[in-house]
């Protein structure tokens, strides 16, 4: 399908007034959701999952896109006025909005972070549409012998990045990909490890699984302490005052810092595993060292705000750059975008754009068009904010736990996905309690799969596996990925002799 | 003020649960080896191709052989950490299980919630999910449980409402009506 087509296609069917809404209606919920202390956007986005089903898949994307970009800036709100980051991916955030909004200027920090957001979201998406096609166009050139190389660094990458142990985030990604196992056998549709019961007769089902790591087990650990259950005092109270377009110019004129901490964002998201968690600390960090007054950093500037803002929310247009390039997903929310647009019958993979066209340039510009909502929605309910963050954990916790049994529920209307999602829930529980990663887990599992398709095609192509090991671009992958582990087994010795007298 | 002392509290009982958590953690490990290695002796009696050199069980196989290893490192790492932890200093698991009765209760509603379900239905049994676990979170006053019981309206009932005739996805209604 030529460019042009595809690009007026996708419009079409994006400026359709259902699809305006229920985009709006997910940006509201992404904010909503991501102000909430110890809500994250990853559980917001798993719990939009279920009602996309009923949508197109380019309506389906663009909403959970929608919650994607808001989650991006909702995390600033309790950042700013409770001190606490909405989500980790705000931690940076907490440093200099907080302060701000304690020297009396709340009202300031919250429209520094909201355009320093759009901006970053905005930036991303142009890196996006330069970069994904141009490197889709590579990875269809690559051979199942790369393709497996290329899964098995971004495990890697996955378990060295996240957790404390890389030991456990390399046993939880290896566990991702035993479980994908389960059900019938890619190539030759024989049924494995079953136990000739009816759920697993397809397969352990995918979304169930993710509602039971990254929500119905963070929920559990949100409602451990009983102080922390009457959660929402607000700790910065007072009249807020708005110049919006004032501050635009504000962040407009750090340019630098602006486009460094969006890049940063970018090719931070671009890497599996590593998102706006990591992203927001780094482009603080760059930006810190290259003021010419890091003193300052920490006090309440502007600085430190667009650092953080506009690195976490560009990790939004990074993520995607895999998954629609090579059909590797960026982190755990790319993950569960895969997973949507494998609900609606698409094909995720280097193929997606060339099959796909209208779809992928629709997100494109679902992508701009988010940010923009987001924007008009935060700076006109900014007043309001400040309430959003008083709401009980106590209210919250069941509530949001519903929300999750309608998702087991909604895909197949079966009461076993439901008690499969209080076990996978109780486990995952466990499991982070142990200090296992479940990110890991969850890659693990979308990319089992592909990963034993392209194995099993390299091995039907030649026998000889060293094959993975002499073309070069194989080799250079599992070198990356031999290499992630032992920099990070490097370290963490290091980290801990340091700990140690 | 508060919230530092809840995160310091939080952090308190992290490092007062290390012991406990080596000793879970070889215990955990341990049956899981002994899982996927009885696993790994069912991938075998797995079909093989005579398209292609690997079957139907070779990739399992390569994966469980894989995470069989991962688990003793594991078991090995925390036995390490077993030794050096400070026994005065570890909770037992009892108290452990007690510092978070709230997250157990709120499981166990949940457990109770989805097999109560396909007898109730979705919207009674979500009624009394949501006000019991509001009350178990500490909704126990006058306007507090005033609040909890229109959440629990609004959220039960009003969602099985909204999924069932705006959205077009129909929830369990419950087999004894």
């Amino acid at each position: 399908m030529p460019m042009t087509d595809a690009l007026l296609g996708s419009v079409e069917q994006l400026f359709s007034l259902a699809t305006l809404v229920s985009m709006m209606i997910g940006v509201m919920a992404g904010v909503i959701a991501a102000a909430i202390p110890g809500f994250t956007i990853t559980m917001a986005i798993v719990l939009a999952l279920p009602v996309t089903f009923t949508m197109s898949p380019l309506q389906g994307v663009a909403t959970m896109l929608a919650v994607y970009v808001g989650g991006g800036s909702g995390g600033l709100i309790s950042a700013a006025l409770l001190g606490i980051p909405g989500t980790p991916s705000a931690v940076a955030t907490t440093f200099d909005a907080y302060p701000m909004a304690r020297k009396g200027e709340p009202g300031r920090a919250l429209a520094l972070g909201i355009w320093a957001s759009f901006f970053g979201a905005l930036i991303s998406a142009v890196v996006l549409i330069i970069a994904a096609p141009p490197l889709a166009l590579i990875a269809v050139k690559l051979g199942p012998w790369e393709y497996f190389s290329l899964i098995l660094f971004a495990v890697t990458v996955v378990a060295s990045l996240v957790g404390k142990s890389v030991l456990k985030g390399l046993m939880m990604s290896l566990l991702g990909l035993f479980i994908a196992t389960v059900g019938p056998d890619p190539m030759m549709g024989v049924p494995r490890f079953t136990l000739d019961v009816d759920v697993l007769a397809a397969g352990i089902p995918f979304l169930v699984m993710l509602i039971g790591i990254f929500a119905v087990s963070q929920l559990a650990s949100e409602v451990e302490n009983p102080t922390e259950l009457k959660q929402g005092q607000a700790l910065v109270r007072g009249k807020m005052h708005f110049r919006p377009f004032g501050v635009m110019r504000e962040v407009l004129s750090r340019p630098g810092n602006l486009l460094r901490s969006s890049m940063v964002g970018v090719v931070i998201g671009a890497v599996p595993g590593a998102g706006g968690s990591i992203a927001n600390l780094i482009a603080y960090d760059q930006a810190k060292r290259a003021s010419k007054t890091p003193e300052q950093f920490g006090t309440g500037i502007a600085d430190g705000v667009v650092a953080s803002e506009s690195g976490n929310s560009a990790t939004a247009g990074g993520g995607l750059i895999p998954m629609i390039a090579l059909g590797i997903p960026g982190s755990a929310v790319d993950a569960v975008l895969m997973a949507a647009l494998m609900v609606q019958g698409v094909s995720v993979g280097p193929r997606l754009i060339m099959n796909n066209a209208d779809l992928v340039y629709g997100m494109f510009l679902a992508m701009f068009l988010a940010a923009g909502m987001v924007l008009v929605f935060c700076l006109i309910s900014m007043r309001w904010f400040v309430r959003i963050t008083e709401i009980p954990k106590s209210i919250i916790v069941p509530v949001v736990l519903v929300c999750c049994a309608i998702g087991a529920l909604a895909l197949n209307n079966r009461v076993t996905d439901l008690y499969l999602l209080v076990g996978v829930g109780l486990v995952g529980y466990l499991l982070a309690k142990l200090d296992y990663p479940l990110a890991p887990l969850v890659l693990g599992v979308i990319l089992g799969p592909i990963a034993e398709t392209n194995l099993r095609r390299a091995l039907m192509a030649d026998e000889n596996w060293t094959l993975f090991f002499t073309r070069p671009i194989s080799a250079m992958l599992l070198l990356l990925a031999v290499l992630s582990v032992a920099l990070t087994v490097r370290r963490l010795l290091k980290k801990r002799r340091t700990a140690s007298p | 003020m508060s919230t530092v002392a809840d995160r310091a509290s939080r952090a308190t009982r992290e490092a007062s649960s290390e012991r406990g958590k080596a000793i879970a953690n070889i215990l955990f490990n341990a049956g899981l080896a002994a899982l996927f290695i009885g696993l790994f002796v069912q991938a075998g009696d797995l079909p093989s191709s005579m398209w292609e050199p690997l079957g139907a069980g070779s990739f399992p196989r390569l994966i469980l052989g894989a995470l069989v290893l991962f688990n003793l490192a594991i078991m090995c790492q925390s036995m390490m950490a077993l030794r050096h932890a400070d026994p005065t200093a570890s909770v037992g698991a009892g108290r452990w299980f007690m510092q978070r009765r709230l997250a157990f209760a709120t499981l166990a509603a949940f457990c109770a919630y989805a097999l109560l379900m396909p007898w109730l239905g979705f919207a009674l049994s979500s009624l009394l999910f949501l006000l019991v676990v509001q009350i178990i979170l500490g909704a126990r006053s006058g306007r507090r449980l005033l609040v909890a019981c229109v959440i629990a309206v609004v959220f039960g009932p009003g969602l099985d409402a909204l999924f069932g005739h705006v959205f077009m996805i129909p929830l369990p209604s419950g087999r004894l009506w």
